[in-house]
């Protein structure tokens, strides 16, 4: 029954332009992020490692859990408009799939726009002259930013299913985002949802270890994966649909 | 007038100020956060500290808070199919006025309220630096301006396309842009619209990359970038009114 209710998730998206968000997100700090690396490549010593650091900060910190909420609102937003939740609730599928298929979606997104990122990241340090190799651990950063986005994808998921309002969940990702950069100074990146991305990207530190432990990191997204699809399934199974 | 009082009587019920609100204390608790421990040095520019940290933060956050208050006030109509309707009782042009100054007047709020907030943090951490009410006005009216006219430009997305995603990645985009910019040459940064919150800032911060000292101080206004954010208004508003009249519900 997932993969029909998936099937179906991919044909309401089926000539939609949202995946184009994805495409063009990354192309600007890997455009701007490398025209600034080779501004200041007097200060920039570390290679392909400040070049990354240019590619990732400022979209894991604010940008990329925006466009990961605008994507969960609009996912949520074909449901809420329409009078759909009342045909959706009458179909004969558990409230898991419902979200999950969602889920499964937005994650789908986040991988693609990872890969993207990297090929972006290959493509720029190439055309910049950069020597050496492309550094071994990409393939780690690009895996654990997924995992991180996908945990936004969850939470975000369960807020534009309580909030019907386009706006708000994307307003709450961006204020998460700007908060997330206190919770990462005090060291409790782990903990806060919002920070997962750029901690599991290593934004700030590509050079180095996680500024937490590979097991904290993995907790902490299990976390709040099951915590948010528990919320979502909680409320399709005990609260009333609101159409409009 | 009464089309003004119309747009705020249909979002009575919408809570627009709740989320404007919630952004504007993440704000405020950036700055309490980046203002803790000030030294001596710093309490005498507190001032312009304040103005230099504010600019660039409301370069990532002000173009949100902008494409968040247009799609509210906007999408009701998408969701209610209200167009045809309204249509039939006031010119296109006139709706179009009346939202723009309805969400204008939320962003002022924005503004004055970010400018109250300045004074008193001033007050609380007691910053030795004069009492600036010269730029600190200039800053309000500034902050009001760049958001209004990036407000402009999110209406007309937020109208246009019944799809509210559209107009969302153009504000990422676009805020994603500007803050980049306030790495770049300011020539590029006059190209982008976003980023005129760091290209008009009343401080400027001077880099000495011998001693590694950065130190603030005012500067004037740069009049060239101020008239070309009002000739990109008056394009971005009227181009976008005209856009709106003519389209067919």
């Amino acid at each position: 029954m997932l993969w029909k209710v998936i099937y179906g998730e991919q044909m309401k998206l089926r000539r939609s332009p949202v995946w184009l968000a994805f495409f063009i997100l990354p192309v600007l700090p890997a455009f701007m992020g490398t025209f600034n690396y080779l501004q200041n490549i007097e200060i920039l010593k570390d290679g392909w490692y400040s070049l990354w650091t240019q590619h990732t900060l400022f979209t894991c910190y604010f940008f990329l859990p925006a466009t990961i909420a605008v994507y969960c609102s609009y996912l949520f937003r074909l449901e809420h408009t329409n009078h759909n939740w009342n045909c959706v609730m009458t179909l004969p599928v558990s409230t898991l799939h419902l979200y999950l298929a969602k889920l499964i979606m937005a994650s789908a997104m986040v991988i693609m726009t990872q890969l993207w990122v990297g090929v972006l990241f290959i493509l720029s340090g190439k055309m910049s002259g950069l020597s050496g190799p492309v550094p071994p651990e990409l393939t780690e950063w690009l895996v654990y930013g997924a995992i991180g986005g996908i945990v936004i994808c969850g939470i975000q998921l369960s807020i534009s299913l309580i909030i019907r309002s386009f706006a708000v969940p994307v307003g709450i990702a961006m204020a998460g985002g700007v908060l997330g950069i206190g919770a990462l100074s005090k060291g409790v990146g782990a903990f806060y949802p919002y920070t997962l991305l750029s901690l599991g990207m290593r934004a700030n530190s590509p050079g180095g270890s996680m500024a937490c432990s590979q097991v904290q990191f993995m907790a902490g997204s299990l976390f709040y994966l099951i915590i948010s699809a528990v919320v979502a399934i909680l409320w399709l199974s005990n609260t009333d649909v609101t159409t409009e | 007038m009464k089309g003004i009082l119309l747009e705020f009587y249909k979002i009575r019920r919408r809570k627009v100020w709740v989320i404007i609100l919630a952004l504007l204390g993440v704000q405020c608790l950036w700055g309490l956060w980046a203002f803790r421990n000030m030294d001596a040095k710093k309490l005498s520019q507190g001032y312009m500290q304040c103005l230099y940290h504010f600019s660039v933060l409301n370069t990532i956050m002000m173009p949100m808070i902008a494409a968040i208050t247009a799609s509210k006030i906007c999408d009701l109509e998408h969701k209610g199919q209200t167009f045809k309707l309204l249509m039939t009782v006031m010119p296109a042009g006139a709706l179009f006025d009346a939202k723009f100054i309805c969400a204008s007047l939320h962003m002022v709020a924005v503004g004055a309220a970010q400018m109250i907030f300045i004074i008193v943090l001033g007050k609380a951490a007691g910053f030795t630096e004069p009492f600036p009410p010269g730029f600190l006005l200039y800053y309000f009216v500034i902050t009001i301006l760049v958001t209004v006219v990036i407000l402009a430009i999110q209406q007309v997305f937020s109208l246009m396309f019944s799809n509210q995603m559209i107009p969302f990645v153009i504000g990422i985009t676009g805020s994603f842009a500007g803050l980049f910019s306030l790495f770049l040459p300011r020539s590029m940064q006059r190209g982008i619209l976003w980023s005129y919150y760091g290209v008009l800032t009343p401080v400027r911060m001077n880099w000495d990359s011998q001693t590694k000292i950065a130190d603030l101080q005012y500067i004037p206004v740069d009049w060239s970038s101020f008239w070309l954010l009002m000739g990109l208004f008056a394009v971005i508003y009227f181009t976008g009114r005209r856009c709106f009249t003519r389209k067919e519900r």
